[in-house]
């Protein structure tokens, strides 16, 4: 696999939280979903990532370098969005894009103004008066106006109305679609992001419960919805998340292909159906499950 | 000219300009206890141009860029070296171009060498404290401090006026000594407070890069 990030047992403790051995890689022009509930550790792993705060312990190399030795090449080639993104607030927009512009080797102004009127934010408004979902596409413009390779986003969709967020969705799927450049993208929820994710990683008290490309995923998880008796016990007890309905009954089950047989006769009876689960579905499942 | 270099230049200027233009012109034109009160005012003027500068910084947003924390430690503690400098020659021309009026001698330029050096390492330290504990965290302690400077500065103005016995600081026996050899003694002198300021850049590297006070 050809990682443009890796993560190496990375620790971070704070006084009421800790990340423990956390290991990532992020492919070569895919997008990587880190999801997970609220204080789970997906924005202090995406600080390491994007090195805005120290780890404690691990290793953490992007295009091969580590922060160590070529810190400046690294921020040059990433784009970084944070969750509530830091700005100069009493400054303007226009200020803010001359301020970055010597340090970025690649910077494209032209590029950084389009994006804002696309974005519709006011290149003359103080950052100060920016809503929160301007400032975060500020901060999307910034990150995309300097030729990054990877992009790592912090709940990027947060504040963002759905027009926007479908335009961020987009751009995301455009940005990768040469297949050299990647995402990682956190999130608490899987909102549109499960879409254009390609891996999925799912964080849970500082620990990653899962890691695995999406579409692997999915053929494994899926709903079963089955008429009353129509599945022999042991199959219903290899089911999780049971539903029972008037209409019949539903259960998950993580692999569906160990079930396949099981479920034979009953699916070419009639008497149960498969439907693909949700991201949303196995998150919740494997978080209640952790 | 930098970025981070032409946002805190403002702060270190103006204050440097404001210094120069109220209490500067004491210094050339009043009589004796001129260069011992105004240069007292030196570390309060360059502390503050540290406070005011570091306002509204947005450290968050640097670590967003290819600036490498010690390239930021270089350019802010840069700033206090240079503007200590200024503050410094300043003061050493003035009591120069006094130097036949009983005004200043020797000795002043001595005192006026070691209040610089501290006042360099007192904006160091400020830079440092900012680092480590944030900007809102140290605030408080730094305009204390300051206020409680200026408080003894015009204190001692008014006993040197008023009172016959009060000390000199230019007249005591360390700086007498050291007045002795006047420009060994400022060579030494500055050299020290540049080699303690240069430990401390070394230190602030160290904290910038390690605290996330001010991320």
């Amino acid at each position: 696999m050809d990682a443009i990030l890796e993560a190496r047992n990375v620790e971070k403790q704070y006084e009421d939280f800790s990340l423990s051995g956390v290991s990532l890689e992020v492919r070569r022009g895919s997008i990587t979903g880190l999801f997970g509930p609220n204080g789970a550790g997906k924005t202090t792993l995406i600080k390491i990532l994007a090195h805005q705060v120290p780890a404690r312990a691990g290793a953490v190399r992007v295009f091969g370098l580590s922060y160590g030795d070529g810190e400046r090449e690294i921020k040059n080639r990433i784009g970084y969005v944070a969750q509530d993104p830091p700005f100069y607030v009493d400054k303007t927009v226009q200020w803010t894009a001359r301020f970055v512009a010597p340090y970025f080797a690649h910077w494209d102004g032209a590029h950084f103004y389009g994006l804002l009127e696309e974005f519709r934010v006011n290149p003359l408004k103080k950052v100060r008066h920016l809503s929160g979902g301007q400032k975060k596409l500020l901060s999307l413009a910034l990150a995309l106006s300097h030729g990054a390779e990877l992009l790592i986003l912090d709940e990027p969709t947060a504040g963002l109305d759905v027009v926007y967020r479908r335009a961020l969705l987009d751009r995301l799927r455009t940005f990768v679609a040469d297949g050299e450049r990647s995402v990682i993208v956190a999130s608490h929820v899987t909102d549109g992001l499960d879409e254009i994710a390609e891996d999925v990683c799912i964080l849970q008290d500082g620990r990653i419960v899962m890691h695995e490309d999406k579409d692997g995923l999915m053929s494994k998880w899926k709903w079963i919805h089955f008429r009353d008796g129509a599945l022999a016990p042991a199959v219903v007890g290899r089911l999780s998340n049971l539903r029972r309905q008037p209409f019949g009954d539903s259960g998950l089950t993580e692999d569906f292909p160990a079930l396949r047989e099981a479920l034979a006769r009953a699916l070419s009876a009639g008497d149960a159906k498969v439907e693909n689960a949700k991201l949303e579905d196995i998150m919740v499942s494997l978080i209640k499950g952790a | 000219m930098d970025p981070i270099l032409r946002r805190s230049s403002f702060f270190y200027l103006s204050t440097l300009v404001i210094y120069v233009g109220v209490l500067g012109k004491y210094l050339g034109s009043d009589p004796w206890p001129a260069f011992e009160v105004i240069p007292l005012f030196m570390p309060v003027y360059l502390a503050s141009a540290v406070l005011s500068s570091e306002r509204g910084e947005s450290y968050g947003f640097l670590r967003t860029l290819p600036v490498m924390d010690r390239a930021v430690v270089r350019r802010k503690f840069g700033l206090v070296l240079g503007a200590a400098t200024a503050y410094w020659l300043f003061m050493m021309l003035v009591a120069l171009a006094r130097w036949d009026s009983d005004v200043s001698g020797p000795a002043t330029l001595v005192f006026v060498t070691l209040v610089c050096g501290y006042g360099l390492v007192l904006g160091a330290c400020c830079q440092i404290a900012i680092w480590r504990f944030g900007f809102s965290a140290t605030i408080g302690v730094a305009a204390a401090y300051l206020g409680i400077s200026i408080v003894v500065a015009i204190a001692h103005t008014v006993g040197l006026r008023r009172s016959a016995g009060w000390p000199v600081l230019g007249q005591l026996g360390g700086v007498q000594w050291l007045a002795g050899a006047p420009w060994l003694s400022v060579a030494a002198l500055a050299g020290l407070s540049v080699l303690v300021f240069w430990g401390l850049t070394k230190l602030g590297i160290r904290v910038k890069a390690s605290s996330e006070a001010c991320v």
